[in-house]
């Protein structure tokens, strides 16, 4: 027999050994089985899985610190009621009580830990009434405690600036402003009155052209909705739906007249469709709620005719 | 008669029939009993953990001594010899089985026989054509005219076709040549026992010490003639022109009989080998008839000589070309042919296993050993990369909550994970070997080649996917189906 033989042989027998006396090791473990050597026998035992956010966690199980950090797995135990504390500096402790079942793994896979020290930042460089974000212009907008001036700044609170203020004429303080689809526009909206932008976010001016103030006297403005053609304003007012050119001068056209006051109302600009809420009277003389849906999106092409047919008949 | 059929036919569905169980239970299994199939799994996983460790090792070791060898003069060797008494009386035949392999393939084995550190006087060389091929007489006369004088003596011989009880294989041509060449050894009065004959695949080229190292250990081993000898196969021909793919299918190819090299009781003649011409002669040369000629003839001479028979491992290479094509699909397509091939050496085993029952002089253990290792090894090929990777992730995907709450359902992708870690592992070591068999950069290639030809590794649990076991799989169904293949020699690429 060859050197390279031999070695070959005791290598094969090695592997064997490690085979054999391996396997019945790794196999209990995987099982969830423990071997006691005092008694000779298996203990059925359970699995601890701890993964946290962020990693690195002391543990302690029933106050005893552990050698491991989380994420980490804890083999072998008996099964039982176990307390579990994760430590990490800087954050919140976290405590749970677990229940470990033979054979079974109790997975504490989603664990955040909380800064004990929350990073609240302020963001504004001036004193502010209201805010709106916009996530997906990643931009916040303020609005002064005046309720004149509108700033902006990006989701971190960099580049604040000034973006100008709003129309004399815009008088009472806005509910809410809003981006138009192509993220071209801005409208912000009080009780009475629509204010529509025309911010230009790259440059210091705030204006490419004057704000349109569009003034509904008399009515309660409910809610406002960009048209997905960035160019129509869908109004909800406590009496009707109407639709607008967000133009000065534009002539309202009366979609439907509500029956009750004021309507929740969601607008959805993929397909253009208004989903609101009304009362209808029915044959027994009840007042019932309905919700409907009103299509904006076929009829928009005609709604510009319509409104261009009124300003024509205006003029 | 027909009983024997009978039997043959019911060993040909056995290895199939026992890896499509394999797969068939483990599937099963993970949808009804998950925790039994991840069990078997886990011993499975733990078994090719081992595996690969104790095979990697060989490799190591089989590395080493071919490198320890690779500047011996063996001809010096045989020359001390004679002065121990030894003389060295051998003469070579070397027979090149051609089909379609032009004077591209051709001429470089050739010019690698009339490099060699041997005496040329020595050497008989048939290159066996075969007549169906349109251009065979001319590649032959070509050929002739530049190589005929340069050894002993040079034969063409052109195996006709459609021999009754023939099949269309290498075995058939290189049997026809062996008889033409008997005939001229009977003629020029050289002995059979003289002659060790090589036969060789047409793109072989073989070391320059090649001879000298087989006539040393054919003249030094007890029993020559009951023995074949094994060089170790590389494909370095074209191994810098080859794509990706393709050269680390073949380098693996070049490990795996590394491998074996160092598992004597194992081992098995595959490919470019060499054995005694009286051997041939006595057990009536190779199979006329079957694909996988190359094993089969060493377990003729098996039965023949009632176990006594072995492979000696030669530690010199001999080269062959990488097989691929001009695009990946259809060089994944040739791999895959070459493979499934390769693995239709299966039907050995009802060929051995019928054998076996007909002979009552080779010790029951010996047949049931050697009968076990073949039919372990073909069905190990045909499931061990669909069980890792297809069925091994299965118990998790079909057990659901249960399963997953269950603490195997926990640590069977963390030994999984620790499988694939070992087998990255080892696979440093196949790089940095893969690096030493490696032959010089030719001139005209870039040397960002280097890189590409460590980074290129990356692929080889993509290479697992498509032709670790699957071309077994075919290969052995096909033959539990009675569906016999023919054989296809693989197109080999540039030089």
């Amino acid at each position: 027999m060859s050197n390279d033989q031999r070695i070959r042989a005791i290598l094969f027998y090695l592997s064997v050994a490690i085979f054999f006396t391996g396997l019945p090791v790794i196999l209990s473990s995987s099982l969830g089985y423990k071997f006691n050597p005092r008694t000779l026998k298996f203990a059925k035992t359970g699995i601890i899985s701890l993964k946290t956010q962020p990693q690195g966690a002391s543990i302690y199980l029933d106050g005893e610190l552990l050698n491991d950090k989380t994420p980490a797995t804890i083999n072998e135990l008996l099964p039982g009621s176990y307390n579990i504390k994760l430590e990490l500096k800087y954050y919140y402790p976290w405590f749970f009580q677990v229940n470990v079942e033979p054979r079974k793994v109790v997975r504490l896979e989603k664990i955040i830990l909380f800064p004990t020290r929350s990073n609240i930042e302020q963001l504004n460089q001036d004193k502010v009434a209201r805010f709106w974000a916009d996530k997906d212009n990643g931009r916040i907008y303020y609005l002064n405690q005046e309720g004149t001036i509108l700033y902006e700044s990006d989701l971190k609170g960099e580049r604040f600036k000034e973006l100008g203020s709003l129309p004399p004429g815009f008088v009472s303080f806005p509910k809410e402003l809003k981006t138009s689809p192509d993220k071209e526009k801005m409208l912000i909206f009080n009780a009475h009155q629509i204010a529509v932008f025309y911010p230009k976010p790259q440059e210091e001016a705030f204006y490419i052209q004057p704000p349109v103030l569009l003034d509904f006297s008399g009515q309660q403005i409910h809610n406002v909705f960009w048209h997905s053609d960035s160019y129509h304003l869908v109004l909800v007012t406590d009496r009707n739906i109407k639709v607008t050119e967000a133009q000065a001068n534009s002539s309202p056209v009366n979609l439907v007249n509500l029956n009750s006051g004021v309507s929740e109302v969601f607008y959805n600009v993929d397909n253009d469709t208004l989903y609101f809420m009304d009362s209808q009277t029915g044959e027994d003389g009840v007042s019932y709620d309905n919700v409907y849906k009103l299509e904006l999106n076929k009829k928009a092409a005609l709604l510009n005719e319509l409104i261009k047919l009124r300003q024509n008949g205006k003029e | 008669m027909e009983k024997n059929k009978r039997i043959k036919r019911i060993l040909e569905v056995i290895p199939g029939f026992l890896s499509w169980g394999i797969i068939t239970l483990l599937i099963l299994l993970a949808i009804f009993n998950p925790v039994t199939c991840a069990v078997i799994i886990i011993i499975f996983d733990f078994y090719w953990i081992i595996r690969t460790v104790y095979l990697t090792t060989l490799l190591v070791m089989a590395h080493h001594r071919l490198y320890r060898q690779k500047e011996k003069n063996w001809l010096v060797e045989c020359h001390r010899l004679q002065v121990r008494g030894i003389a060295n009386n051998l003469y070579h035949l070397i027979i090149f089985p051609v089909y379609k392999e032009g004077l591209d393939v051709l001429r470089p084995s050739l010019k690698a026989l009339q490099e060699c550190n041997y005496p040329k006087d020595r050497m008989i060389v048939v290159m066996a054509f075969e007549e169906r091929n349109p251009g065979a007489r001319g590649t032959a006369a070509a050929l002739e005219s530049e190589f005929k004088v340069k050894f002993f003596r040079y034969l063409s011989t052109f195996h006709p076709d459609g021999i009754s009880g023939e099949s269309r294989t290498k075995g058939a041509n290189a049997t026809w040549a062996a008889k033409r060449a008997a005939e001229l050894l009977r003629s020029e009065g050289i002995k059979d026992e003289e002659v060790v004959v090589s036969c060789f695949d047409a793109d072989t080229c073989v070391d320059k010490e090649y001879f000298g190292c087989l006539s040393y250990h054919f003249l030094t081993s007890p029993k020559p003639h009951q023995a074949s000898y094994q060089p170790i196969p590389v494909y370095n021909n074209n191994i810098w022109q080859a794509p990706s793919f393709a050269r680390l299918v073949e380098i693996s190819s070049s490990f795996c009989q590394m491998i074996e090299s160092m598992r004597l009781e194992k081992f098995v003649t595959f490919s470019s080998h060499s054995m005694s011409f009286k051997t041939l002669v006595d057990i009536d040369y190779w199979p006329v008839d079957m694909v996988s000629d190359d094993s089969v003839i060493y377990w003729k001479a098996f039965l023949f000589y009632k176990g006594d028979y072995r492979v000696i491992p030669l530690y010199n290479t001999v080269s062959m070309d990488v097989a691929y094509s001009s695009n990946f699909f259809k060089t994944i397509e040739m791999q895959y042919k070459q493979k499934r091939r390769w693995a239709w050496g299966i039907e050995n085993f009802p060929f051995l296993v019928s054998g076996f029952l007909n002979e009552r002089q080779i010790p029951l253990v010996t047949k049931i050993r050697r009968s076990f290792h073949l039919l372990e090894s073909h069905v190990t090929w045909a499931v061990w990369a669909i069980i890792l990777v297809f069925i091994g992730p299965l118990p998790i995907i079909l057990g659901g909550a249960f399963f997953n709450q269950m603490a195997i359902g926990y640590n069977l992708p963390k030994i999984t994970g620790l499988l694939f870690n070992f087998t990255f592992l080892a696979s440093l070591v196949w790089v940095v070997l893969s690096r030493i068999i490696l032959p010089p950069r030719p001139r005209g290639v870039s040397w960002m080649k280097n890189v590409v030809m460590i980074l290129e590794w990356v692929m080889v649990p993509f290479i697992i996917l498509i032709i670790g076991s699957l071309p077994a799989l075919d290969a052995q169904t096909h033959l539990a189906l009675g569906r016999y293949m023919e054989f296809n020699p693989t197109q080999k690429g540039i030089k």
